[in-house]
């Protein structure tokens, strides 16, 4: 039986460049925490933090190889941009930690 | 002569993101450059006034309510301000429009690079950044150099001579002019040629930039010389002109064997002259000592409200 793609392993895009694996591993250690204080700002309704969150790491996911995290944050950062209700930002964010789950090291 | 700043090239990035400060750092570890970086807006303009970067990496999503201000907000402090308006400033963005691109390059930025980055094309671009602000300065320079001589030029020496007038003036610091002429030099043309008129200019320039590092010698036109003696009385800068009178005096000129070129010195000292002193008085006294000089012979130093000491 094949996986869905929802259930591959994500790697780095750089995994194999040596001057990038210091700081994508601490990216990968740090994402957790990430993804928890997106958590907390969600619970708290807290917006504005949860734009900046996401906001941070849509630039900076695809620096680090993860192009599909990006892209996952950017839609996270879309949907509190064009004010959506917090069902649609809750699913986003939702999709957004189930790629960051994909990600190994 | 100041040279282009030595060392490596300064380069700034502000951005919000310490995950973006990481990912500059290992992708442009292999350039030739200095990088630091801010993580606010405010750290970022306090660190650009006292690092005089050469290119600084803008975010222009800085979070206004946090920061203060965004990207643009940050641009405009720049090319408000004299001393850091001349920066290469690249915008990055994760999010830009058409709309916002062109705003930011209206603004002054230099360019634009978006998140995330395509690593070669960040660095080609802070690359191309450098290279211009490298050509930037050079013509900077170029502009307030003599093309002959390679001292500072008129424009330059009239700016210099109000600054240090001014800060004499403000923290009671001694500062003296010398005007400098070469005798007989209409003559000199006229008999050996402009070649070696030129070739006098030429020497002679050396010569008196072959001073005291902080003397600050300029072409002040034709054959006319002014020297700016920073922190300098009077009485100092007439032995500073004396050994530069006694040392164009003693130079030997192959091509034109037995030629003895000499010049004469006027010197003024700041603090000498009468009322709150403007640079044009400052350098008529001085020219006033030099008429004097010539008056009394040539290839002599003459000082304003001072006896003559040497000569």
């Amino acid at each position: 039986m094949r996986l869905s793609s929802d259930q591959t392993t994500l790697r780095s895009e750089f995994a194999d460049d040596p001057d990038m694996l210091g700081i994508v591993a601490l990216f990968i250690h740090e994402l957790p925490q990430r993804l928890a204080a997106m958590h907390t700002a969600l619970a708290a309704s807290d917006r504005e933090q949860l734009g900046m969150l996401a906001h941070q790491l849509k630039g900076a996911a695809g620096g680090y190889g993860f192009p599909k995290l990006g892209e996952a944050a950017a839609l996270v950062d879309q949907a509190i941009k064009d004010r959506n209700d917090d069902n649609v930002v809750r699913s986003r964010v939702g999709m957004l930690a189930a790629v960051a789950a994909r990600i190994r090291p | 002569m100041t040279a282009l700043p030595s060392g490596l090239p300064k380069v700034l990035a502000i951005d919000d993101s310490v995950l973006i400060h990481r990912l500059l750092q290992v992708r442009l570890q292999y350039e030739q450059i200095e990088l630091f970086g801010a993580t606010s807006a405010e750290v970022g303009i306090k660190m650009a006034q006292e690092l005089r970067p050469d290119v600084v990496l803008l975010d222009i999503d800085l979070d206004v309510k946090k920061q203060g201000m965004d990207g643009f907000g940050v641009l405009q402090v720049f090319k408000s301000d004299v001393d850091l308006q001349d920066i290469s400033v690249i915008f990055i963005s994760a999010t830009a429009s058409m709309e916002d691109r062109v705003r930011a390059l209206d603004l002054g930025a230099s360019d634009f690079v978006a998140k995330p980055f395509e690593v070669v094309e960040l660095q080609a671009r802070v690359r191309s950044a450098l290279r211009v602000q490298h050509l930037v300065k050079m013509l900077a320079q170029k502009a307030q150099v003599d093309g002959l001589t390679g001292l500072w030029n008129r424009t330059y020496f009239d700016r210099r001579l109000s600054q240090e007038v001014g800060e004499a003036v403000r923290h009671h610091r001694s500062l003296s002019l010398v005007m400098c002429d070469i005798d007989g030099f209409k003559k000199l043309n006229d008999e050996r040629g402009h070649p070696f008129g030129d070739k006098v200019l030429e020497r002679l320039s050396k010569i008196l930039q072959s001073g005291r590092g902080s003397d600050i010698a300029c072409r002040y036109g034709g054959e006319e010389f002014g020297i700016i003696l920073p922190n300098t009385v009077g009485s100092e800068a007439v032995e500073v002109a004396d050994r530069y009178r006694r040392a164009i005096e003693q130079e030997v000129w192959p091509t034109m064997p037995g030629t003895v070129i000499t010049a004469s010195f006027g010197v003024a000292d700041v603090f000498a002259l009468t009322g709150t002193p403007t640079p044009e008085d400052f350098i008529s006294a001085a020219d006033t000592a030099l008429y004097r000089a010539k008056q009394n012979g040539r290839n002599r130093v003459e000082a304003t409200a001072m006896t003559p000491l040497l000569g």
